[in-house]
C-alpha cells in the first residue's frame, strides 16, 4: 500500500464516526427549528409529527427572540459563566502562585486542590444544595442558628447587653430563589473549576524564567511588581485558554441548574431548551442553534489559539 | 506581599500556612459529604451531632436497599469501560496515522474534530430522543451510552495521543518499516510499547470523563442502561430526610474517581487544554 492512502484508511473510523455524529443531529435540529412541531396538540394534531408541509419559516427563530424567558435565559447563562470565569481565574492565579515553592507538605496540598474537579457535577449540586446551602439543616442554616443563639445569650449580659440589643437576628439565605440559586451554582462550579485553573497556571508557571525573576529582585522590584510585571504577562496564554475552555464547558452547564434550579425560574440556555423540548420542538431547535452560534463565537477564537501550538 | 521579602522567616512560614488553609477549605466540602456519610439521617440533621456522633456504617450496608447502587455501578463500569476501550481502538489508528504521516490537512482534520466537542449538547437533545427512541429503538440501551461516551470523548482521545505519539522520534517507526514490519506490527510492536504511558494516561482521563458525564447519560437513558450520574439526580432533592444516606451513596459514586484522579493531575492539563499549554 502506497504511503498516502494508509493513514487515510486509518483515519478514516474516527472520521466518518465524527461526521455523523455532527452532521445527523445538528442537521435535524437545523431542520425541526424551520417547521412546526410540537408533542402535544389536540387542534393541530398535524403538527404532530415532523413534516415539510408544516414549513414556518423563520418564525420559530421570531417567536423565540420574542420570548422574555430566552432573553432571561441568555442574561443568566452571561452572568453565570461570567462570574464563574472571574472567581476561577482570580482565585486560580493566586493559589497557582501561592503553591509555586515548594514547602513542606505541597504534593498532599496539591492533592487536596485537585480534587473538587474529580467530583461528578450531580454529587458537587446535591452535596452543596443539601448538606452545605440548606437553609435549616446545611451548614449554613446550623450556622447562622448559633450565631442568632450566641447574640441571644449576649443579650443578657449587663453593658454588652445594651450593644448586642441593637444586633439584628440574622436571617439565613434560601439558596432556591431565582437569583440566589443562579449564585449557588456559581459557587459549586468556580470551587470545582477552580483547581483546574491551578492546574494549569501551575504547568505554566514551572516553565517561566526564572533567571528573569532574580534578576528583578536584584533591581530591587518587589514581588508585587514582578507578579504583574512578569508573572501576568507569562500567564497571559494559559489565562486566556483557562477562560475559552471553561465558557464552552460552562454554556453547557446543565446537572448543577437542573439540581439547584428546578421549578426557581433561574434557567441557562440548555436549561431553556430542555423546557422547550417538553413540548415546543420548533422552538426548542431554534434556541438550539442559538446556543450553536453562541458556542461558536467563542470555539472560533479557542481553536485559532489552540492551533498555533499544534503543529511545533 | 511587599513587606514581607520572599527569603523572610515570617514569609517562610506564612506563605506555606495560607496555601494549606486555603487547600483544607477547599477539600472541605469532600471531606463534610464522606463525614457525613457515618452519621444515621436522623443524626445528620441534628446541631447537637454536628462533630460528635456515633459513626455508624449502616448507610453504606443499607446502600443497595435503599438507592440500588450496585445496578447503577454497575451500568457506569460497563458503560465508561467499554466507551474507553472502544474511543482508543479508534483513535490510537488515527492518531497514529496523524503524527507520522501527517498531510496537508491533518491539522484542519484535528481542528475540526476538536470543534465537534464544542457543540453544546443541548443543541441536539430532541434529535437525539427522536433519533434512538423512535427510530433505531436503542434508548436507554448500554450500547447507545457506550457509543454516546465514546463519540463525545473520541476527540479528546486523538488530540491526547496525537500529543503523546509526536514525542517519538519518526526514525523509529521508520526503522521498523525498513525491516519489513507491517502497519499493524508497527502498532503493535513499535509504537504501543513505547508510548504506554501516554495511552495508560489517556485511557484513565477518558474513564473519568465518562464515569462524570451528566447531560446524555441522564438524558438517553431511564432505568435499564442509567448510570451513577443518573441516581443522585434523580435523589436531588431529599427534603432533609436522608442526608446520612444521600452523603453514603454520593460518596461510593465519586470516591473511586478522585482517587484515580490524584494519579493523573499531569495529564489532565494535556488533555484539557489540547496541548496547548506544556
Amino acid at each position: 500500500m502506497s504511503n498516502r492512502t494508509l493513514p487515510r484508511i486509518l483515519q478514516t473510523p474516527a472520521v466518518i464516526l465524527l461526521l455523523i455524529w455532527m452532521l445527523v443531529p445538528l442537521s435535524m435540529t437545523l431542520y425541526f427549528s424551520f417547521i412546526r412541531y410540537v408533542l402535544n396538540s389536540s387542534i393541530r394534531p398535524e403538527w404532530m409529527s415532523p413534516s415539510l408541509s408544516n414549513w414556518r419559516g423563520f418564525g420559530n427563530y421570531k417567536y423565540v427572540l420574542d420570548a422574555k424567558d430566552f432573553w432571561f435565559a441568555i442574561q443568566n447563562s452571561v452572568f453565570i459563566v461570567t462570574s464563574i470565569l472571574v472567581l476561577t481565574v482570580v482565585l486560580g492565579l493566586g493559589i497557582a502562585v501561592l503553591i509555586n515553592k515548594s514547602f513542606p507538605g505541597r504534593g498532599i496540598v496539591r492533592v487536596l486542590l485537585i480534587s473538587p474537579f474529580f467530583v461528578m457535577p450531580a454529587v458537587n449540586a446535591v452535596l452543596w444544595i443539601n448538606m452545605i446551602l440548606d437553609p435549616v439543616l446545611g451548614l449554613q442554616g446550623i450556622a447562622v442558628g448559633s450565631i442568632n443563639d450566641m447574640i441571644d445569650g449576649l443579650r443578657d449580659f449587663p453593658v454588652l447587653g445594651v450593644f448586642f440589643n441593637l444586633w439584628p437576628t440574622f436571617e439565613p439565605i434560601s439558596f432556591r430563589a431565582t437569583q440566589t440559586s443562579a449564585y449557588a451554582v456559581i459557587m459549586m462550579v468556580a470551587w470545582q473549576w477552580t483547581p483546574f485553573a491551578v492546574l494549569i497556571f501551575m504547568t505554566s508557571l514551572q516553565s517561566e524564567d526564572e533567571s528573569q525573576k532574580e534578576a528583578a529582585t536584584l533591581d530591587g522590584a518587589s514581588p508585587w511588581s514582578q507578579f504583574i510585571n512578569l508573572t501576568v504577562p507569562h500567564l497571559a496564554r494559559p489565562i486566556a485558554i483557562v477562560v475559552m475552555i471553561q465558557s464552552i464547558f460552562h454554556l453547557s452547564l446543565y446537572a448543577e441548574i437542573e439540581i439547584v434550579s428546578r421549578g426557581s425560574g433561574n434557567k441557562n440556555l440548555p436549561y431553556l431548551i430542555g423546557e422547550f423540548t417538553n413540548n415546543n420542538i420548533g422552538a426548542a431547535s431554534a434556541t438550539g442553534i442559538f446556543a450553536v452560534i453562541l458556542a461558536n463565537i467563542i470555539a472560533i477564537f479557542l481553536l485559532r489559539m489552540v492551533g498555533k501550538s499544534l503543529m511545533d | 506581599m511587599a513587606t514581607v521579602s520572599q527569603n523572610s522567616k515570617l514569609g517562610n512560614v506564612l506563605w506555606p500556612a495560607l496555601a494549606w488553609i486555603i487547600a483544607l477549605v477547599f477539600f472541605f466540602p469532600i471531606f463534610w459529604l464522606v463525614f457525613t456519610s457515618f452519621k444515621t439521617d436522623a443524626d445528620a440533621v441534628k446541631p447537637e451531632f454536628l462533630f460528635f456522633f456515633t459513626p455508624t456504617l449502616e448507610n453504606y450496608t443499607n446502600m443497595t436497599q435503599n438507592y440500588d447502587y450496585w445496578r447503577f455501578a454497575t451500568n457506569s463500569v460497563i458503560t465508561s469501560s467499554f466507551a474507553t476501550l472502544f474511543a482508543l481502538v479508534v483513535g490510537v489508528p488515527a492518531a497514529y496515522a496523524m503524527a507520522f504521516n501527517p498531510s496537508r490537512h491533518t491539522k484542519d482534520i484535528l481542528m475540526w474534530m476538536l470543534s465537534t466537542k464544542m457543540l453544546p449538547a443541548a443543541a441536539v437533545l430532541y434529535p437525539m430522543t427522536f433519533l434512538t427512541k423512535n427510530m433505531l429503538g436503542i434508548y436507554d440501551t448500554h450500547f447507545l451510552v457506550i457509543l454516546v461516551l465514546c463519540l463525545i470523548n473520541l476527540p479528546i482521545v486523538v488530540w491526547m495521543l496525537f500529543t503523546y505519539f509526536k514525542e517519538i522520534p519518526k526514525e523509529i517507526i521508520e526503522a521498523g518499516k525498513m525491516d519489513g514490519v507491517s502497519t499493524w506490527g508497527e502498532i503493535k510492536d513499535i509504537l504501543i510499547p513505547l508510548a504506554w504511558g501516554g495511552i495508560a494516561s489517556t485511557a484513565l482521563l477518558t474513564f473519568i470523563f465518562c464515569w462524570n458525564e451528566a447531560y446524555w447519560t441522564v438524558r438517553l437513558t431511564t432505568i435499564d442502561a442509567a448510570t451513577l450520574s443518573t441516581l443522585i439526580e434523580g435523589n436531588r432533592a431529599p427534603e432533609g430526610l436522608f442526608f446520612g444516606r444521600l452523603a453514603a451513596v454520593s460518596t461510593a459514586a465519586v470516591a473511586p474517581i478522585v482517587i484515580l484522579g490524584w494519579f493523573c493531575q499531569k495529564q489532565l492539563v494535556a488533555g484539557l487544554t489540547f496541548g496547548a499549554v506544556k
